[in-house]
């Protein structure tokens, strides 16, 4: 059972009824009414919103709206500062994987117009250093995501613009300006993880250039990510098999420069059934055969705990 | 159903090879629909190239379209976009976010020193990605990177990255229920 109230003061009193509003994680939001719904025998002035993206419907308890930090969507002036900062190249990306987890946790769950930026703009300039793990990607997306929402509500502009706009901000391109100082255009980042881990399949390269990659991977990595590194271990979860790889037979060449992709849907097939067949072998026999040769003195608990590990990101 | 519409004259082997790489990247069926002509409401204060953004909005055609399909518009013009907060950059298509339109340009892709045909396939690919939702990829071997980035021409091959292909799936699947 639900009644609406005319009228109601929301949070501070700064929101009302038809605002446009940010939901920390959820994006662009817009203030529906404030009604008493009846939940397990108790009555609760819940103020309802209408997510922009989707429709999808979200309720607050009143008490709780400024506790989780819903805000009004930013004004242009903020988002000129958001552009100033994204402009700005210097930014060390936080090498340790606890703090910067927990840092964009709390950045992403205060719903801060700045804390998102901040989110976005280090996991960028970590992706600049090296690939980043699934679920920090997936973080990255998310950033990106709200961030781009925001951008296009506040400036009234289509998402696409909004987005261009954000990376010709991280990825300048020629001649980018920002407030009359050139922005150094951007530069090619470094081979992704996909060929270095042997994940080659994502993007249909064949087996025969991983050589070259394997080579090029340990390069990309920097020393210094060594505490990242066992975290990243655990969270890199193998490539499931490409749904999209079936389609199309592929019979012309597209004759790229140096990585001739035609063909890689016939030969790809031969030289990665046998592989797949043989994956849950290959972690066993490959991974500690690998520490033992590292470390002599590991503990022989060790080796098991990746292979549960490995098998448990297959699952 | 990728449904491709071309506002420009194309060699038939570059339109199948761009439908190919499409169907290849996002497992759907990708098709050419026909011909069609840029609204000349839509060129520029300057003439000299067309506002992509009202360029969708007025397009006038004739595709029917089903619950999932999408429309990919390819052209020669040059595009423009409507200036935001960095100002002009550079632009090689559009994409209605989340929804059923898009379109893509040829122009500026000699410059590149990319081929055609290839050039095409990823703008193509990058854009009917904007059109489930994907952002713009940091790897720059996925069509999702900004095209105006040195990855578009140093990598051209035509695919998604693992992340990119997963979640271009899901769009799908969801979009098809």
């Amino acid at each position: 059972m639900a009644t609406k109230t005319q009228d109601p003061v929301i949070g501070d009193g700064s929101l009302h009824v038809g605002d446009r509003v940010v939901y920390p994680n959820q994006g662009i939001c817009r203030i529906t009414g404030v009604e008493i719904k009846q939940i397990a025998g108790q009555n609760w002035e819940v103020v309802t919103l209408s997510r922009e993206e989707d429709g999808a419907t979200v309720m607050v308890p009143k008490a709780k709206v400024m506790g989780i930090g819903l805000r009004k969507v930013a004004d242009v002036a903020a988002i000129d500062r958001v552009f100033d900062e994204l402009a700005n190249p210097n930014t060390d990306p936080q090498l340790d994987w606890k703090v910067r987890h927990r840092e964009n946790a709390d950045r992403m769950t205060g719903g801060g117009l700045f804390g998102t930026v901040e989110v976005l703009k280090g996991l960028h300039a970590l992706s600049r250093v090296r690939p980043l793990p699934p679920k920090e990607r997936e973080l990255y997306d998310n950033a990106r995501h709200l961030l781009v929402g925001e951008i296009a509500a506040a400036m009234n502009i289509p998402l696409h613009v909004a987005e261009d706009n954000l990376d010709y901000a991280l990825w300048p391109p020629e001649g980018m300006t920002r407030k009359g100082r050139p922005l150094p255009p951007a530069t090619l980042g470094p081979p992704s993880p996909a060929r270095a881990s042997g994940l080659d399949d994502d993007l249909g390269f064949e087996d025969d250039e991983l050589g070259g990659a394997a080579e090029a991977a340990p390069a990309a990595a920097p020393a210094a990510a060594e505490d990242a590194e066992d975290a990243d271990e655990e969270e890199e979860k193998p490539a499931p098999a490409p749904a999209a790889k079936k389609a199309a037979p592929e019979k012309e060449k597209p004759k790229p420069a140096h990585r001739p992709q035609a063909g890689s849907a016939k030969k790809a097939k031969p030289s990665h059934a046998p592989a797949r067949k043989a994956a849950p072998a290959r972690p066993a026999a490959k991974k500690p055969a690998a520490k033992h040769t590292a470390r002599k003195a590991a503990p022989a608990k060790r080796p098991a705990a990746k292979v549960k590990g490995k098998a448990k990101g297959k699952r | 159903m990728i449904r491709i519409v071309t506002l420009s004259e194309f060699p038939p082997d570059v339109v199948d090879f761009v439908s190919r790489r499409l169907h290849a990247a996002y497992g759907m069926g990708s098709e050419l629909e026909g011909e069609g002509e840029i609204p000349s409401s839509a060129l520029d204060d300057e003439q000299s190239a067309y506002d992509a953004v009202k360029a969708l909005e007025e397009m006038d055609d004739d595709v029917a379209l089903y619950a999932d399909d999408k429309i990919l518009y390819l052209t020669s013009e040059p595009l423009t976009a409507p200036e935001g907060p960095m100002g002009r950059g550079p632009v090689d298509g559009y994409a209605q976010y989340g929804a059923g339109k898009a379109i893509a340009t040829s122009h500026g892709l000699a410059d590149k020193g990319v081929p055609l045909e290839v050039g095409l396939a990823k703008r193509a690919a990058h854009y009917v990605g904007h059109l489930w939702d994907l952002h713009h990829c940091y790897d720059p071997r996925c069509a999702m990177h900004p095209g105006w980035s040195p990855g578009f021409a140093a990598y051209p091959e035509v695919a998604l990255c693992l992340f990119c292909r997963e979640k271009s799936e899901r769009k799908i699947k969801l979009g098809s229920t």
